[in-house]
């Protein structure tokens, strides 16, 4: 693509000959996406949104604190100062009643005198406006006959000052105004803002700092997780959280990512194990059919032999089929699956069920099926699996026990838990293939010759874990020492 | 019958097709769920058989719940390559009759098919099956074959009575441990060829005319005719 | 910092406005009476009618404002001779 001749200026500059075209774009969303600068991290922080909210309440209850010793200072000292200068005002309207002008001027004049600290201001004008007595030099500008109380500007032999004024008509047209001096409260206030301004300063910078040492112990505390979590991410599964022994939301949430990724470890491995066994067991049975069909081919000339070896290979397949549902069963069991599925369940008729539908063959092999369990055994699980565990674990017995011989199905409720134990008199299993048994496709070198898939065992196994208990084998009741029989027990906990 | 298939692997359509047709029912191959619900939505057909996962936006399940939303109970059997057991159970609640998981035997397929094309009616239960002299008492739970008693275990009634009700069709032995032991696993051995003599032996002894038939590589049958 | 110097003012503007209450009506320029000699001896004669003006300590104060007065400090004469006319009523 040739560049346009004229490019528009909102378009991205074009990139420098010698770099691949897609690498200035990513790098031009990067850079959209990333933070400009320190300050801009430390804004996007959750630790300083976390310090700054603090801020905000730390000035909010500051703000309580100086309303409340603002009404508690200055407001009393206004209302003190209403106060005095009221109760003044009407004892000379009172003196003013009783004895007329020249009293109330003598009065003023002798309550000048007094006042060493130079803060009270009085004047008595006559109706026509004429200074009669005080010291004021007359009615404050815009004065309003229905005005009473007045907070203004005052000059003070040449100071400016500010002064609270009352002013009340008297009967004959006259007014008398008294007032204060008040400059000592403008004082306290502009002490008390002050005050409060720097306080603020204060709290803001501590918030500052606050949130950038907040959100360098966040940093700090989930550096191991966003460490873990990188590796994983990069492929490697084996990293876990380290847990720092201190118990908080930290070590909480390192906890819970340990277990996720255990859960995961573990999936993985059933993915893996699954894939091996499919690998495994397989091969074997397709490359058996793919040789019979290729033998059927060769063959083609016999219209007998064709047919036979054509169900061969069917069978083969459907063989194929069996091991490979077998698999995905085992790995969906394994996988927890299935616990949404469980409900309240009694034991005793799938024993029934199972014994009933294996009863028929073990007496067509002249075998004798022994049962043994109480009236009812309630658990919670999945009846589907557990009838398959039942009916695998029979199905061993059956196959391996000599015709003639005898089979025990037996369960009993115990306590906490339910224990069933289904023993045979077949060949039983050396101590090292105890171990082995219940691994995938695991066959005792002595059954090599009986049908199955080996995964019965294993489907067994799984379907307990699930229901939480475990898996354990015994001596069986057989009667001869080449054949002491097995005995294959679990133990489904009730709770 | 007339059986709508729809299903969007070509092999297998043409397979299921083929089958279907050799065993005398007509069938119709839509290859994905858009042209299946337009089909059954506005034709009629005596069954259904959906592949659970369709192209085109409509799946199997979305077929069904939108056929019996508009009132159509047209039986439905689901071919599917999903075999969980919350997969089968998702299936039926949507509305499918029966299910059955890929691959699958033919033979298995036609029994499935022929089972639901005709289901008896629900809504008028026989009291007594016959066939020849072969009687089943539903209230009685009694089996009398030529007006002499037969005693049998409750499952074997339960058996009797499920390939009666299906007289003159193939019943697999997958289906029978469905329908009879209601339960939905794969036993790996003959199991169900064991309890299927018994029986036999049972009805047949002191007759020369067996009743319960063994089709092979598909399953048992019950009928008159040798 | 950029913060810092964008809150205070605010801030501070904020606690003025608190603080404005104490303003009832419209402001008003007020003036008092200039403090004079005249005043001085007003205060002065004032305190000559008390009986206990003419003794100690109310005399000391007195006589100490009215020098004051004289000299040309007549605000801090007149608040001496305050005290001395309180003094000597006994306040």
């Amino acid at each position: 693509m040739s560049p346009p001749p004229h490019p528009r200026p909102d378009l991205a500059p074009h990139p420098r000959p010698d770099m691949p075209h897609a690498v200035p774009l990513a790098a031009a969303t990067r850079r959209r996406g990333q933070h400009p600068g320190p300050l801009w991290q430390l804004l996007s922080s959750a630790g300083f949104r976390f310090a700054l909210l603090f801020a905000a309440l730390f000035l909010l209850a500051g703000l309580a604190f100086t309303g409340v010793l603002w009404w508690g200072t200055a407001g009393a000292l206004d209302r003190q100062i209403d106060a005095a200068i009221r109760a003044d005002a009407m004892a000379l309207a009172e003196r003013w009643r009783d004895a007329g002008d020249q009293a109330v001027a003598d009065a003023i004049g002798e309550r000048l005198a007094l006042d060493a600290e130079n803060q009270t201001l009085y004047l008595l004008s006559a109706p026509s406006g004429q200074r009669l007595a005080g010291n004021l030099e007359a009615l404050p500008q815009g004065f309003a006959p229905d005005v009473q109380w007045y907070g203004m500007s005052l000059e003070r032999d040449g100071i400016p000052g500010e002064a609270r004024l009352f002013v009340l008509p008297l009967p004959d047209g006259s007014r008398l105004a008294v007032g204060r001096d008040v400059e000592e409260k403008l004082r306290l206030r502009a002490l008390l803002t002050e005050g409060l301004a720097w306080s603020a300063g204060v709290a803001l910078l501590f918030a500052f700092a606050g949130a950038a040492l907040l959100r360098r112990a966040l940093e700090r505390r989930l550096a191991p997780v966003t460490a873990t979590a990188a590796l994983i991410a990069g492929g490697d599964l084996s990293p876990r959280v380290p847990l720092s022994g201190r118990e908080d939301e930290f070590e909480a949430l390192g906890h819970s990512m340990n277990t996720m990724l255990d859960r995961i470890a573990h999936l993985m491995e059933g993915v893996r194990g699954v894939s091996d066994a499919i690998a495994h067991d397989l091969r074997t049975p397709i490359a058996r059919a793919r040789n019979r069909l290729e033998e059927a081919l060769a063959n083609a000339d016999d219209p007998a032999a064709l047919h036979s070896a054509l169900e061969r290979g069917i069978a083969d397949l459907d063989n194929v089929t069996r091991v490979f549902q077998a698999v995905l069963r085992i790995a969906e069991v394994e996988a927890g699956a299935r616990r949404a599925a469980f409900a309240p369940v009694d034991l005793v008729p799938l024993l029934e069920d199972a014994a009933e539908l294996y009863g028929a063959t073990a007496e067509e092999n002249g075998q004798t099926l022994r049962t043994e369990w109480p009236a009812a055994l309630p658990l919670t699980g999945d009846r589907d699996l557990l009838l398959q565990a039942l009916a695998n674990l029979l199905d061993n017995a059956v196959k391996f026990t000599p015709d003639g011989g005898s089979i025990l199905l037996k369960a009993e409720l115990l306590e906490d838990a339910i224990v069933v134990r289904v023993s045979d008199q077949g060949p039983g299993l050396s101590l090292e293939d105890r171990e082995r048994v219940g691994e995938r496709f695991f066959r005792a070198d002595s059954s090599r010759n009986t049908p199955g898939s080996g995964l019965g065992l294993s489907l067994v196994r799984a379907v307990v874990q699930l229901h939480g208990g475990t898996l354990w084998f015994d001596e069986g009741h057989g009667e001869s020492l080449d054949k002491p029989g097995l005995a294959v027990c679990f133990r489904l906990p009730l709770a | 019958m007339r059986i709508l298939l729809v299903e969007d692997d070509a092999e297998v359509g043409r397979f299921v097709k083929k089958g279907l047709q050799e065993a005398g029912h007509t069938v119709e191959h839509v290859p994905n769920g858009r042209e299946g619900l337009f089909m059954a939505a506005s034709e009629n057909f005596d069954l259904l058989v959906l592949d659970r996962m369709l192209p085109g936006g409509i799946d199997g399940v979305r077929l069904v719940e939108t056929l019996r939303g508009q009132g159509n109970h047209t039986p439905v059997l689901f071919l599917s390559a999903l075999a969980g057991v919350d997969e089968r159970v998702k299936g039926l609640k949507a509305g499918g009759d029966d299910y059955l998981v890929k691959p699958f035997a033919f033979a298995e397929l036609l029994a499935r098919c022929e089972a639901l094309g005709r289901r008896p009616a629900v809504d008028a239960p026989a009291t007594r099956l016959k066939i020849a002299d072969l009687e089943l008492d539903l209230l009685s739970r009694t089996v009398t074959r030529g007006g002499k008693r037969i005693d049998v275990q409750p499952r074997e009634f339960r058996l009797l009575e499920h390939l009666m009700r299906h007289a003159g069709q193939v019943v697999t032995r997958t289906m029978l441990l469905e329908k009879v032991w209601d339960y939905h696993f794969d036993p790996q051995t003959n199991v169900i060829d064991v309890h299927v003599s018994r029986l036999r032996q049972k009805l047949d002894k002191g007759f020369d005319k067996p009743l319960i038939h063994t089709v092979r590589n598909a399953g048992y049958m019950i009928r008159a005719e040798p | 910092m950029l913060h810092d110097a964008g809150m205070l003012p605010r801030l501070l503007l904020a606690l003025s406005v608190m603080s404005a209450p104490s303003r009832v009506a419209f402001p008003a320029e007020l003036r008092t009476l200039p403090q004079d000699l005249h005043y001085c001896q007003e205060l002065v004669a004032r305190l000559a009618t008390l009986p206990a003006g003419v003794q100690q300590p109310a005399r000391g104060l007195g006589e100490e404002g009215e020098l004051l007065c004289r000299t040309g400090h007549i605000r801090t004469g007149i608040a001496r001779l305050r005290r001395a006319l309180r003094v000597a009523q006994g306040r």
